[in-house]
Order: structure tokens, then C-alpha cells, then sequence
């Protein structure tokens, strides 16, 4: 894929001239986009731009940057750092499963309706979140879960006596893995879908082993898409705070709960925190956009 | 390849086992309503109410109005980036990850604030604004997975080789986007499609600051502090919506056929 | 805001605004016709089943059948409240609420950002002055004490007093109804515990409240989990530390299955008062007035009775002889609620303060 994008600038700029010629032509690009920076800007950016410039005001509406000192409190650095590790965690575990299931689904042989079924399933599944999920865990994995009851009476194990717990770290990660499959394996599955049979064909003609096919020509054309949902996945898990709160309330601090506590709370209330740690959050979004970004340059050459 | 297909339902097998089993703890459950015996009691108290259609007709058709509006939004602009502008595409991106940082509920207060009835643009100043906002709204929160589901399609297809190929035919712009382009990325428009269906259903914040009737507020009203009903809720509203969804599928074999999609 | 060109509403209208901003209400007739001229009334952050809040408003609807009742976001927080009062200053479709019900300490900050409208109800005089502002901008409406809320079927013998629940027999079983960082109800259920230590009232019995916690954590008896019906019914969280009202509310909605007891404790009765207010920007505040008007009356007092909340009238209506016994024995025998104490705002601004700031490190049931 990379090869080819690399002959099709080079034939658009052998092209350039003649389109130039076509005054008209020139801003039609940028008519294509319009509606989507208009819409952005109207509907995004502008009504949470009180949010951004709340981050540096204070009560008085005076300008300050105290808010954004009070993000190194050890609580709120804290929270922000368990935030990305859960995020990074399930966004992993969720990407590469998600990603073996839409291979095994697409490419797995398996009988057609399977197909479907786990397409629409996943689409439901991928916005399965919140109380709902959290509840739905609990009553699977908790202490009077069913699984945990029937696994101490049926095999005689009992999870909780060895340490397992469901309100921990690996406990929320586990039940965020349960909205980022199914968002991997929705956004992936058209990207597989484009491998076309010939392709294997071909490589096959050429004595390519099952290994080698799939090493150098699946996974480059994959990759990129697969790294946009992963970070997607990322930012998806970062900004989630209803399973959180439901599963691990007061025992987990995640920044999207803090979020919560300031702007919404029964008693906190400090709004300009609130936004603070608002802009904290998308400060590191962007932080690790840029960093998806860089990476997937550095791996397309890799990958070549 | 046999061990391939050994492997694929290994995988198909364990990944069906995580789903599932939290939805059969959900469903035994809600089957607890009645003391001492398994009944059917919380789903006879959900699907008894009149409300239940009422609001969930209104969320499919907003769902539907959603899914169009981010289609016109997102397919042009993706479509433009691939081929003519790939320098906008880290802006684009970071834009499309912010509805997933920023809290629903501040988007909404933000509308309040600039779309209120004394404002230039008075969405808020009737009904049928009102419900225009709320599916602004949702097609806001549904663009993260929109974007990155119609960006995944485009990059399967040979997107210059087929404009080319149309512009020589004598296309023009509006008909190589929606006569070449859109068939092409089906699936992918579709898997988009399913995300913002799911999103538009089970969202609440929105619809009940925008005070619309929809799905989600009726779901919190029926099951805020109760014990059984909130099980059953998820229940039904997990097998509705994956009902609808197979509608979708089911009625998108009838769309237009493409080479790279001969079934 | 004021289309209509009824004679009498502008008429009564102006006298309204015309009048003091401190309005008692001279003619109820006057402010019912306003009312109704309105039509609508935007409420938020009601449940129905707090306080029996949607046999209140079905009440009021059925008064009053003209005014129709926008109801917002019932899972609003008293923050969310107070943020949709000022996003919609300039709006007045029914997206901006008239009334809002808060949390004590956020009637002061309320009235202190100018988000609210001062009215004085016909009843103004029943009202303890602890509970209401001294200009009419917040009137305290109901409260409720700290109880627990037992599964039977999983705790065979309930707990009588704070002090029980560090016994063994209750291992993995306490849980908060919110976060003890943010929730109002969470942060008194702690303080709570510290009274009942024996702590003075303030910073004190919020720091008795941590240490409390954390022995509880330490004994393996606390389950960090935010406490809803659900985890109740479904065993994760079989002692509920929440307010009396949605306890039993809790109770009756479960029907049994499973049984539940409600217990008040024996010491650290702690009251939480919430307080009505009507919003500065209300596009309809005749129509907020009225619904206040009916809140304070004995109907609206009862109503909230109904469910479980004691009323702020609540002596008032006991010396003349108003209350309904039938709905008396429904609740906890009253000697529970002799020994109850009503946390000035100060105190509980400080115990706020100790609690939010300390429970991560104190208690140490965090996840790392």
C-alpha cells in the first residue's frame, strides 16, 4: 500500500499543471473539508471553548494559572497516571484481541452467518458501558458472582482466596476489554476485508509461506488502520468514567471521576479545577496523538 | 488451511465465552424479580410501559438522522484528505478524538449557552431546533468512531486510481464521491453506522438536558434505584438494538454492489 | 418573557415585580392565575423515588392541570444544578430549570454568583431559621438521617451502631452509597462514623470518620463499591450506608425480595438538610413560586412525608397534630431521630474539607 501511494504522487505531480489550468478546481478540496472544520467549529470547539478558558480563570474571572498549578497536587498526578495505564492496558489487550477476532471471523473459514452475527453484536457491545457493565462484571466475577459461586462449588477453586479480586487494577481493565473488542473488531473488519484473495493467490504462486505472507503483506497494509484504532481505543478508555465509577468507585482515582467530582459534584464543586483537569486530559490526548502519529511514520518505514 | 480454521474457532470460541457470560450473570439476574423462583416479572414491568415505544421510536429516528448527518460530514472530508490533503490529517484526527475527553455534558451546556432561544442561531427556540441540536449533538459524540471507521475503508480501496479513472469517464466531483467512492466503502460506512446507532440509543446526558424524549432518560426513569428492572433494561435494550442492527445489515445487501464486494 | 397580554397577569405580574424583591405571597388567587398563565414549570434532578418526589409532582399536576412539568435530567447532581442555572441565562426554552434542589452548602454559593430569585412562602414563619436563607433566596426542604440499609437474607443480625460494623461476622459487606470524594451523602456517612466516636463536631469527627473507615478497611468488612439497589439485592454490598429515606424507599421497591432492615444507629445521628431555591434566569417564576407555595404547604409536606423524608416543617405539623399516623408508623420510631444533629455549614464545610482531601491516603482502600 505504502508503494503504491508513493506512485500515485508521484503521477499527481506529474498532473499538477494541467489542473492548475482549471481555476476552479483549486479550492475544491478545501470545499470538500469545509463542512467538516465548520461543523467542528461550530459544534465542538466553540461550546467548549468556556471550558478552556475556565482551566485559567479563577471565581473572579480573572486570568490564572493557578488552577493548572493545583494539577500537581499528588492526587490528581496520581489519577492522571493510573488513567493512562488502564487506558494504555485495555487499549492493547482490546486492539489485539479484537484484531484476532476479525481475522478469525473474516478469514477463519468459519460458516458466513458467524460473520454477521459478531458484526452486529460487536457494534452493541462497543457502547455496552457504565453501570450496566459494571453490574453485569460484578455479577459474573464478584464475590457472589456466578462464576466465582460456581467454580468454588462445581471445581472447588475459590478465586478470592487466591488473591483475585475484581475491584482492582486488572479487574476495571478486564471490564473495559469488554467495549474496546468490539470497537477494534468493528472498525478492522473492513480493512481485512480488503485483503483480496488474489493477493494470497499471488504470494502463494511466488512460494511465499503462510508466515511470510501475512509478515510482508498483511500486516503492512493493516498496520496503519490498526495503530488509528488503537489510538482510538486509547482516547475512547481515557475519557470513560461511568464503568469506572460503577465498578471501583472510591477505591480507583482516575482523572474522568476527579472530572466528575469538580464540575459535577455534590459537594466539590470547583468548577476551574474541574476544567483544569479537563485540559489536562486533553493536553495528553494530544500528547498521545502525536505520538501515534510519529510512530506510525517511523514503523511504515520499518515496515517497507 | 484446517489449522487455520482449528485456530479461528478457538479464537471465535473464547472471545463468544468473555461476551457472553456477563450477559447470562445480567439475565439470571433480572430472572430473580419474584422470591424463591424464576420469573419474568422486571421484563413484563419494563415492556408494560407505553413509553417504551414511544421513546424508542424517537431514538431510531434520530439514530437514522445522525448516521446521515455524519456520513455528509465525515466521508467528504476523509475522502479530500486521502487524496489531496494529507497534511490536515494529524488536526483532523486530534479533533476527532476530543468527544471522547471531553464529558457529553459539557458539549451540551456549551450548546445551551451558545444555541439558547436569545441567541443568533435560536435552536433552542423550538421543537423542531431543539431535536436538530440533539442530533448535532449525537452525531458529535459518534464522530471519533465515524472518522476512523470511514478512514479504515478509504485506506482498502485505491482511492486515486478510481477518482482518476472517474474524472476521466467525466465525473464530476459529487458523483465520484457518491456513485464511486461511497459503494466502495460500504462496510466500512456500515460499521461506522453501527457505532452511532448503539451511541444514539443508549445516550442520556444529552437528551435529558435538551429535555427531548428519548430512549436513554426513559431507561434511567424506569430503572434508577430499582434492583431487578435495571438488569432487564439491559437486557432488552442490548437484544433491541442488536435486532435493529442486523435490520441494517440485512437491508444493506440491497445497496449498490461494488468489485471489491461480490457477494 | 411575558407574551401574554392578559389583563390580570400583567396586572398581578407587575405588582409581583413591582413590589420588594422579598414577595410574601399576598394573594395565592393572584399567583395561581400567573401560574396558569405560564403554563409550564422545568424542574431538575428529581427522582421520582427520592423523597417520593413523582407522588409529589403527580400532586401538583393534578392541582394544578394547566401547568404542564418539564422534568430534567433526574440524575443530576447539586453541581449539575447550580451549571444548568447559569448555562441558560439567555435561554428560555424548557431547557432552563425554574427550581432547583441543593445541597445546604450550595444555597449560600447560589445566592453569593446572584443565581437566585428571593421568595418568602405564605408558610415562611413555620420554617426553623437554621433551615432557610434570612432574605427568602434558599429554604431548607426536607432531611433525612444516616441509617443502614441490611439485606436479610445475607446479614442475619443487623447492626445497631457504627461500632458494630467493624465486628467480623460483617466482613465484605459495608458499602457507601456514593463517593466518599464527591457525594454528599458519602462524606456525611463518614462524618457520621466520626461523631459516633465520640469526635467533636467539625474537622474533628471528619478526621474520627477517616480513622473509622480505615479500621473498617483494615478488617476487611468495607467493599470500596458505590451501593445501589442492585449490588444490595445481588449480594455485593449487603450493608448500605445511606440516607433513611432511600433506604426505606429502597425497602419497599425490593418488595421483599430480599427482606430488608433499615436501622438508624444508636450514636452519630447525623442530619442532611437539602434546600429549595428558585433560579434568577427561571423563564417561568410565577409558575416556581406556585410549585414552592405547594412544597411548603401541609399537602406538599406530607407528600414528601410519603416518602420517607421528614418535611422542614416537621414540628410544626407534629404540635398541630398533623401528621397522619398511618404514615408516622411506616418510619422509624421517632426516639431514633431525638438524638440527631444538624451540621452547621461551617462544620461540615471543614469535615468536607478533611474527608475529600484525606480519604485516598487515610483510608488506603485505593487500588495502585
Amino acid at each position: 500500500m505504502t508503494d503504491i501511494s508513493i506512485s500515485n504522487q508521484a503521477i499527481a505531480g506529474k498532473t499538477a499543471p494541467p489542473s492548475e489550468a482549471r481555476v476552479l478546481r483549486l479550492p475544491t478540496q478545501w470545499l470538500g473539508v469545509a463542512p467538516f472544520f465548520i461543523f467542528a467549529i461550530m459544534f465542538l470547539i466553540l461550546p467548549t471553548l468556556y471550558l478552556m478558558l475556565g482551566a485559567f480563570q479563577n471565581d473572579a474571572g480573572e486570568f490564572t494559572f493557578e488552577n493548572i498549578a493545583a494539577l500537581a497536587q499528588p492526587s490528581i498526578v496520581a489519577a492522571y497516571w493510573i488513567s493512562i495505564k488502564v487506558s494504555l492496558a485495555s487499549s492493547l489487550i482490546g486492539a489485539f484481541a479484537g484484531l484476532a477476532i476479525a481475522i478469525a471471523i473474516v478469514r477463519g473459514g468459519l460458516p458466513n452467518w458467524i460473520r454477521s452475527a459478531t458484526l452486529t453484536f460487536s457494534g452493541v457491545a462497543s457502547n455496552f458501558a457504565g453501570v450496566p457493565l459494571a453490574f453485569a462484571f460484578l455479577a459474573t466475577l464478584g464475590r457472589l458472582g456466578l462464576v466465582t459461586v460456581l467454580l468454588n462449588t462445581l471445581v472447588g477453586l475459590n478465586i478470592y482466596a487466591h488473591g483475585f479480586n475484581i475491584l482492582s487494577f486488572w479487574g476495571l481493565t478486564l471490564t473495559y476489554v469488554y467495549f474496546q473488542i468490539p470497537l477494534m473488531v468493528v472498525i478492522i473488519v473492513p480493512a481485512i476485508d480488503g485483503l483480496k484473495k488474489e493477493w494470497g493467490e499471488a504470494a502463494a504462486t511466488l512460494g511465499a509461506t503462510q508466515l511470510q505472507f501475512w509478515r510482508m503483506v498483511v500486516i503492512p497494509v493493516v498496520w496503519p488502520s490498526f495503530l488509528g484504532t488503537v489510538i482510538l481505543l486509547f482516547a475512547n478508555a481515557f475519557g470513560a468514567i461511568a464503568t469506572a465509577y460503577a465498578l471501583t468507585g472510591s477505591s480507583l482515582n482516575i482523572v474522568p471521576i476527579l472530572l466528575y467530582a469538580q464540575i459535577r459534584g455534590d459537594v466539590l464543586h470547583n468548577a476551574h479545577l474541574g476544567y483544569a483537569i479537563a485540559f489536562g486530559m486533553i493536553v495528553i490526548t494530544g500528547l498521545a496523538n502525536v505520538f501515534y502519529i510519529w510512530f506510525r511514520t517511523r514503523s511504515e518505514r520499518w515496515l517497507k | 488451511m484446517k489449522s487455520g480454521k482449528f485456530w479461528a474457532w478457538v479464537v471465535f470460541g473464547f472471545g463468544a465465552a468473555y461476551f457472553f457470560i456477563p450477559l447470562v450473570a445480567t439475565f439470571e439476574f433480572s430472572l430473580r424479580m419474584r422470591r424463591g423462583a424464576y420469573s419474568f416479572d422486571a421484563y413484563q414491568i419494563v415492556l408494560g410501559d407505553a413509553r417504551f415505544q414511544a421513546t424508542f421510536g424517537y431514538s431510531v429516528l434520530a439514530a437514522i438522522f445522525t448516521i446521515i448527518l455524519g456520513v455528509l460530514i465525515v466521508v467528504p472530508a476523509a475522502y479530500w484528505i486521502r487524496l489531496r490533503l494529507p497534511q490536515l490529517r494529524p488536526i483532523v484526527e486530534f479533533i476527532t478524538l476530543l468527544p471522547l475527553v471531553i464529558p457529553a455534558i459539557v458539549i451540551v451546556f456549551g450548546y445551551i449557552r451558545m444555541y439558547g432561544s436569545n441567541s443568533p442561531l435560536p435552536f433552542l427556540a423550538s421543537d423542531t431546533g431543539t431535536n436538530a441540536l440533539l442530533v448535532i449533538g449525537y452525531a458529535t459524540l459518534a464522530l471519533p468512531y465515524m472518522y476512523r471507521a470511514v478512514d479504515t475503508g478509504l485506506r482498502t480501496i485505491d482511492v486515486r486510481t478510481l477518482t482518476e479513472a472517474a474524472q476521466i469517464l467525466g465525473a464530476g466531483w459529487s458523483t465520484i464521491i457518491t456513485r464511486v467512492i461511497l459503494p466502495n466503502v460500504l462496510i466500512a460506512v456500515l460499521s461506522g453506522a453501527f457505532l452511532t446507532f448503539a451511541i444514539v440509543i443508549g445516550e442520556f446526558t444529552m437528551a435529558s438536558l435538551l429535555n427531548r424524549p428519548a430512549f436513554g432518560p426513559y431507561l434511567q426513569n424506569i430503572g434508577a434505584n430499582r434492583a431487578y428492572e435495571p438488569a432487564a433494561l439491559a437486557i432488552i435494550a442490548f437484544a433491541i438494538t442488536w435486532g435493529c442492527m442486523s435490520l441494517i445489515q440485512i437491508l444493506s445487501r440491497f445497496a449498490p454492489r461494488s468489485a471489491n464486494r461480490p457477494n | 418573557m411575558f407574551k401574554f397580554t392578559g389583563k390580570v397577569l400583567s396586572l398581578s405580574a407587575a405588582t409581583l415585580l413591582a413590589s420588594s424583591v422579598i414577595s410574601s405571597a399576598a394573594s395565592l388567587d393572584d399567583l395561581v392565575k400567573a401560574a396558569k398563565a405560564e403554563g409550564q414549570l422545568t424542574t431538575i434532578a428529581l427522582p421520582h423515588d427520592w423523597c417520593g418526589y413523582g407522588d409529589v409532582i403527580a400532586g401538583f399536576k393534578a392541582k394544578y392541570p394547566e401547568i404542564t412539568v418539564n422534568e430534567l435530567n433526574p440524575d443530576a447532581g447539586s453541581g449539575d444544578e447550580v451549571e444548568a442555572i447559569k448555562a441558560n441565562k439567555d435561554n428560555k426554552g424548557p431547557q432552563a430549570p425554574d427550581v432547583i434542589d441543593v445541597g445546604l452548602s450550595f444555597g449560600p454559593t447560589a445566592k453569593a454568583d446572584g443565581l437566585l430569585l428571593p421568595y418568602k412562602v405564605s408558610t415562611w414563619d413555620s420554617i426553623p431559621d437554621s433551615a432557610k436563607d434570612a432574605d427568602g433566596a434558599w429554604t431548607g426542604d426536607y432531611y433525612g438521617v444516616l441509617s443502614f440499609q441490611v439485606n436479610k437474607d445475607l446479614v442475619k443480625e443487623a447492626p445497631a451502631d457504627w461500632a458494630d460494623l467493624l465486628k467480623p461476622e460483617f466482613a465484605n459487606t459495608v458499602a457507601l452509597a456514593g463517593d466518599p470524594r464527591a457525594s454528599n451523602q458519602a462524606i456525611q456517612g463518614v462524618y457520621a462514623a466520626g461523631l459516633s466516636t465520640g469526635a467533636a463536631a467539625g474537622e474533628a469527627a471528619g478526621t474520627a470518620g477517616l480513622d473509622f473507615f480505615k479500621k473498617l478497611n483494615a478488617a476487611g468488612n468495607f467493599v470500596p463499591v458505590i451501593g445501589k439497589a442492585a449490588t444490595l439485592a445481588q449480594g455485593q454490598t449487603p450493608i448500605l450506608v445511606t440516607w433513611d429515606y432511600n433506604a426505606l424507599a429502597g425497602r419497599d421497591t425490593l418488595k421483599g425480595n430480599p427482606p430488608v432492615d433499615v436501622v438508624v444507629p444508636k450514636t452519630g445521628v447525623v442530619a442532611g438538610v437539602y434546600v429549595q431555591a428558585i433560579s434568577a434566569y427561571a423563564p417561568h417564576p410565577n409558575a416556581a413560586k406556585l410549585w414552592l407555595e405547594y412544597l411548603y404547604s401541609d399537602e406538599g409536606q406530607i407528600g414528601w412525608l410519603k416518602g420517607y423524608c421528614h418535611p422542614i416543617r416537621f414540628n410544626d405539623l407534629a404540635k398541630n397534630g398533623k401528621l397522619p399516623a398511618d404514615v408516622m408508623a411506616k418510619l422509624p420510631p421517632a426516639e431514633s431521630y431525638a438524638s440527631a444533629v444538624f451540621p452547621t455549614l461551617d462544620e461540615q464545610g471543614k469535615a468536607k474539607e478533611a474527608i475529600t482531601k484525606n480519604w485516598d491516603a487515610v483510608v488506603g482502600a485505593n487500588v495502585k
